[in-house]
Protein backbone atom coordinates (compact mmCIF):
# COMPACT_ATOMS: atom_id res chain seq x y z
CA UNK A 1 0.00 0.00 0.00
CA UNK A 2 2.71 2.35 0.57
CA UNK A 3 3.67 2.83 -3.17
CA UNK A 4 0.12 4.15 -4.20
CA UNK A 5 1.45 7.73 -3.86
CA UNK A 6 3.94 6.76 -6.68
CA UNK A 7 1.21 5.05 -8.63
CA UNK A 8 -0.85 7.58 -8.79
CA UNK A 9 1.60 10.04 -9.79
CA UNK A 10 2.88 7.51 -12.63
CA UNK A 11 -1.18 7.20 -13.41
CA UNK A 12 -1.44 11.23 -13.68
CA UNK A 13 -0.38 11.63 -16.99
CA UNK A 14 -2.76 11.05 -19.62
CA UNK A 15 -0.77 9.52 -21.96
CA UNK A 16 0.48 7.03 -19.28
CA UNK A 17 -2.89 6.13 -18.34
CA UNK A 18 -4.02 5.86 -21.89
CA UNK A 19 -1.32 3.29 -21.98
CA UNK A 20 -2.45 1.33 -19.07
CA UNK A 21 -6.26 1.69 -20.03
CA UNK A 22 -4.85 0.04 -23.71
CA UNK A 23 -2.91 -2.84 -21.87
CA UNK A 24 -5.73 -3.70 -18.95
CA UNK A 25 -8.30 -3.89 -22.61
CA UNK A 26 -5.43 -6.24 -24.72
CA UNK A 27 -3.65 -7.73 -22.09
CA UNK A 28 0.32 -7.84 -23.00
CA UNK A 29 1.70 -5.71 -25.84
CA UNK A 30 5.30 -5.11 -27.82
CA UNK A 31 6.04 -1.39 -27.15
CA UNK A 32 5.96 -0.74 -30.68
CA UNK A 33 1.98 -2.04 -30.69
CA UNK A 34 1.22 0.60 -27.81
CA UNK A 35 2.50 3.59 -29.82
CA UNK A 36 -0.54 4.24 -31.64
CA UNK A 37 -1.98 4.92 -27.97
CA UNK A 38 -0.79 9.01 -28.30
CA UNK A 39 1.55 8.80 -31.75
CA UNK A 40 4.43 8.54 -29.64
CA UNK A 41 7.99 8.38 -30.83
CA UNK A 42 9.56 5.17 -29.87
CA UNK A 43 12.16 7.61 -27.24
CA UNK A 44 8.79 9.06 -25.57
CA UNK A 45 6.84 5.62 -25.57
CA UNK A 46 9.89 4.12 -23.65
CA UNK A 47 10.26 6.70 -21.35
CA UNK A 48 6.71 6.43 -20.26
CA UNK A 49 7.02 2.49 -20.13
CA UNK A 50 9.78 3.16 -17.94
CA UNK A 51 8.27 5.11 -15.33
CA UNK A 52 5.15 2.71 -15.58
CA UNK A 53 7.36 0.10 -14.93
CA UNK A 54 9.59 1.76 -11.71
CA UNK A 55 6.18 2.54 -10.15
CA UNK A 56 5.54 -1.19 -10.63
CA UNK A 57 2.07 -0.76 -12.34
CA UNK A 58 3.52 -2.65 -15.82
CA UNK A 59 5.30 -5.65 -15.74
CA UNK A 60 7.69 -6.89 -19.33
CA UNK A 61 9.30 -9.77 -20.73
CA UNK A 62 11.43 -10.00 -23.24
CA UNK A 63 10.45 -12.42 -26.16
CA UNK A 64 13.19 -13.29 -28.75
CA UNK A 65 13.60 -9.24 -30.04
CA UNK A 66 10.68 -7.87 -28.46
CA UNK A 67 9.88 -6.72 -24.92
CA UNK A 68 6.51 -7.17 -24.16
CA UNK A 69 4.10 -5.37 -21.51
CA UNK A 70 1.55 -6.31 -19.33
CA UNK A 71 -0.40 -4.43 -16.39
CA UNK A 72 0.43 -6.07 -12.66
CA UNK A 73 -2.61 -7.45 -11.13
CA UNK A 74 -1.37 -6.08 -7.94
CA UNK A 75 -0.68 -2.43 -8.51
CA UNK A 76 -4.58 -2.44 -9.74
CA UNK A 77 -5.91 -4.55 -6.61
CA UNK A 78 -3.60 -2.09 -4.32
CA UNK A 79 -5.94 0.58 -5.91
CA UNK A 80 -9.61 -1.21 -5.19
CA UNK A 81 -8.37 -1.78 -1.36
CA UNK A 82 -7.47 2.07 -0.94
CA UNK A 83 -10.29 3.00 -2.74
CA UNK A 84 -13.05 2.15 0.73
CA UNK A 85 -11.00 5.16 3.20
CA UNK A 86 -11.81 5.56 6.58
CA UNK A 87 -13.99 8.25 5.77
CA UNK A 88 -15.95 5.82 3.23
CA UNK A 89 -15.80 2.97 5.92
CA UNK A 90 -17.68 5.44 8.81
CA UNK A 91 -20.32 6.98 6.53
CA UNK A 92 -21.27 3.73 5.60
CA UNK A 93 -21.27 1.80 8.28
CA UNK A 94 -23.05 4.38 10.55
CA UNK A 95 -25.84 4.82 7.80
CA UNK A 96 -26.01 0.92 8.46
CA UNK A 97 -26.26 1.33 12.20
CA UNK A 98 -28.86 4.50 12.50
CA UNK A 99 -31.08 1.85 10.19
CA UNK A 100 -30.42 -1.49 12.68
CA UNK A 101 -31.48 0.79 15.58
CA UNK A 102 -34.33 2.16 13.73
CA UNK A 103 -35.50 -1.18 13.21
CA UNK A 104 -34.71 -2.35 16.42
CA UNK A 105 -36.63 -0.06 18.54
CA UNK A 106 -40.07 -0.25 16.12
CA UNK A 107 -40.20 -3.69 17.88
CA UNK A 108 -42.48 -4.05 20.90
CA UNK B 1 -0.93 12.91 10.49
CA UNK B 2 -4.60 13.51 10.34
CA UNK B 3 -8.04 13.25 11.86
CA UNK B 4 -11.60 12.64 10.96
CA UNK B 5 -14.67 13.35 13.30
CA UNK B 6 -18.30 12.50 12.26
CA UNK B 7 -21.02 13.00 14.60
CA UNK B 8 -24.59 11.49 14.14
CA UNK B 9 -28.02 12.39 16.66
CA UNK B 10 -30.04 9.43 16.63
CA UNK B 11 -33.24 9.23 18.56
CA UNK B 12 -32.30 6.62 20.77
CA UNK B 13 -31.06 6.93 24.94
CA UNK B 14 -27.20 6.61 25.50
CA UNK B 15 -27.52 3.00 26.55
CA UNK B 16 -29.14 2.00 23.56
CA UNK B 17 -26.56 3.59 21.72
CA UNK B 18 -23.68 2.45 23.54
CA UNK B 19 -24.99 -0.89 23.46
CA UNK B 20 -25.21 -0.77 19.40
CA UNK B 21 -21.66 0.55 18.96
CA UNK B 22 -19.81 -2.03 21.25
CA UNK B 23 -21.72 -5.36 21.85
CA UNK B 24 -21.13 -8.52 19.29
CA UNK B 25 -24.44 -9.30 18.23
CA UNK B 26 -25.16 -5.87 17.34
CA UNK B 27 -21.81 -4.88 15.47
CA UNK B 28 -22.41 -7.36 13.06
CA UNK B 29 -25.45 -5.63 11.94
CA UNK B 30 -23.81 -2.30 10.96
CA UNK B 31 -19.80 -2.75 10.69
CA UNK B 32 -18.94 -1.65 6.87
CA UNK B 33 -20.57 0.02 4.20
CA UNK B 34 -23.54 -0.94 2.32
CA UNK B 35 -22.20 -3.47 -0.62
CA UNK B 36 -19.56 -4.94 2.09
CA UNK B 37 -20.18 -8.13 3.76
CA UNK B 38 -18.97 -9.35 6.67
CA UNK B 39 -16.30 -12.67 6.82
CA UNK B 40 -14.10 -13.33 9.89
CA UNK B 41 -14.60 -11.34 12.78
CA UNK B 42 -14.34 -11.06 16.53
CA UNK B 43 -15.81 -8.05 16.85
CA UNK B 44 -16.33 -7.19 20.27
CA UNK B 45 -15.78 -3.38 21.44
CA UNK B 46 -17.27 -3.81 25.11
CA UNK B 47 -14.34 -5.01 27.12
CA UNK B 48 -10.45 -4.45 26.45
CA UNK B 49 -8.95 -6.78 24.02
CA UNK B 50 -8.28 -7.48 20.67
CA UNK B 51 -10.73 -7.08 17.81
CA UNK B 52 -10.52 -8.04 13.78
CA UNK B 53 -12.68 -8.23 10.84
CA UNK B 54 -12.57 -9.06 7.50
CA UNK B 55 -14.95 -7.17 5.04
CA UNK B 56 -15.52 -8.37 1.40
CA UNK B 57 -17.32 -5.89 -1.16
CA UNK B 58 -19.05 -6.09 -4.11
CA UNK B 59 -16.15 -6.87 -6.39
CA UNK B 60 -14.58 -9.40 -4.38
CA UNK B 61 -11.89 -7.71 -3.30
CA UNK B 62 -11.15 -8.17 1.25
CA UNK B 63 -10.58 -5.91 3.45
CA UNK B 64 -8.78 -6.97 6.99
CA UNK B 65 -8.73 -4.53 10.01
CA UNK B 66 -7.79 -5.91 13.39
CA UNK B 67 -6.74 -3.66 16.74
CA UNK B 68 -7.26 -3.16 20.36
CA UNK B 69 -9.82 -2.47 22.23
CA UNK B 70 -7.74 0.14 24.98
CA UNK B 71 -10.38 1.74 27.17
CA UNK B 72 -14.21 1.38 27.99
CA UNK B 73 -16.23 3.90 30.04
CA UNK B 74 -19.86 2.56 29.57
CA UNK B 75 -22.46 3.87 28.42
CA UNK B 76 -20.08 6.91 27.40
CA UNK B 77 -17.04 6.10 25.55
CA UNK B 78 -15.10 3.31 24.15
CA UNK B 79 -11.24 3.80 22.58
CA UNK B 80 -9.74 1.00 20.34
CA UNK B 81 -6.66 0.98 17.84
CA UNK B 82 -7.20 0.22 14.03
CA UNK B 83 -4.87 -0.87 11.20
CA UNK B 84 -5.60 -2.21 7.79
CA UNK B 85 -4.39 -5.28 6.85
CA UNK B 86 -2.54 -5.87 3.34
CA UNK B 87 -2.93 -8.58 0.68
CA UNK B 88 0.13 -10.44 2.41
CA UNK B 89 -1.77 -10.04 5.82
CA UNK B 90 1.17 -7.24 7.23
CA UNK B 91 -0.71 -4.73 9.55
CA UNK B 92 -0.21 -1.58 8.14
CA UNK B 93 -0.36 1.99 10.17
CA UNK B 94 -1.62 2.23 13.39
CA UNK B 95 -4.55 5.06 14.34
CA UNK B 96 -6.81 5.02 16.96
CA UNK B 97 -10.74 5.44 16.85
CA UNK B 98 -12.92 6.77 19.87
CA UNK B 99 -16.50 6.43 19.87
CA UNK B 100 -18.61 8.90 22.53
CA UNK B 101 -22.08 8.65 22.83
CA UNK B 102 -23.87 11.95 25.04
CA UNK B 103 -27.25 12.32 26.21
CA UNK B 104 -29.48 14.55 23.73
CA UNK B 105 -32.47 15.94 24.56
CA UNK B 106 -35.55 13.55 25.75
CA UNK B 107 -34.11 9.76 25.31
CA UNK B 108 -32.33 10.76 22.56
CA UNK B 109 -28.33 10.85 21.84
CA UNK B 110 -25.38 12.75 19.66
CA UNK B 111 -22.69 10.06 18.65
CA UNK B 112 -19.40 11.48 17.93
CA UNK B 113 -16.98 9.59 16.03
CA UNK B 114 -13.42 10.12 16.25
CA UNK B 115 -10.45 8.37 14.35
CA UNK B 116 -6.70 10.27 14.82
CA UNK B 117 -3.88 9.41 13.78
CA UNK B 118 -4.26 8.82 9.77
CA UNK B 119 -1.45 8.82 7.12
CA UNK B 120 -1.75 12.14 6.12
CA UNK B 121 -2.31 11.29 2.55
CA UNK B 122 -5.58 10.73 3.71
CA UNK B 123 -5.97 14.79 3.33
CA UNK B 124 -5.40 14.97 -0.08
CA UNK B 125 -8.18 12.31 -0.42
CA UNK B 126 -10.54 14.67 -1.87
CA UNK B 127 -8.17 16.16 -4.72
CA UNK B 128 -7.84 12.11 -5.74
CA UNK B 129 -11.38 11.45 -5.29
CA UNK B 130 -12.11 12.34 -9.10
CA UNK B 131 -9.62 9.02 -9.85
CA UNK B 132 -12.12 6.77 -7.84
CA UNK B 133 -14.47 6.11 -10.90
CA UNK B 134 -11.80 5.74 -13.22
CA UNK B 135 -9.91 3.20 -11.27
CA UNK B 136 -13.13 1.59 -11.14
CA UNK B 137 -13.83 1.16 -14.40
CA UNK B 138 -9.91 -0.03 -14.77
CA UNK B 139 -10.56 -2.15 -12.29
CA UNK B 140 -13.60 -3.58 -13.75
CA UNK B 141 -11.53 -3.79 -17.14
CA UNK B 142 -8.77 -6.35 -15.20
CA UNK B 143 -11.45 -8.43 -13.89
Amino acid sequence: MSYLPTTFAALGDATRFAIVERLLKDGELAAGELRTVGRLSAPAMSRHLKVLHEAGIVERRVDKQRRLYSVRPEAVRAIGAWTLSHRDFWQGSLERLGAAMGRESGKT
Amino acid sequence: MSELTIERSFPHPPEHVFAFVTEPANLVKWWGPEGTSLREHALDLSRPGPWSSTLVNAEGGLHKMSGEVVAVDAPRSVEFTWGWHDDEDARGHESRVRFEVHPEGVDGSLFRLIHTGLPSDEIAENHVRGWTSALVSLERLLN
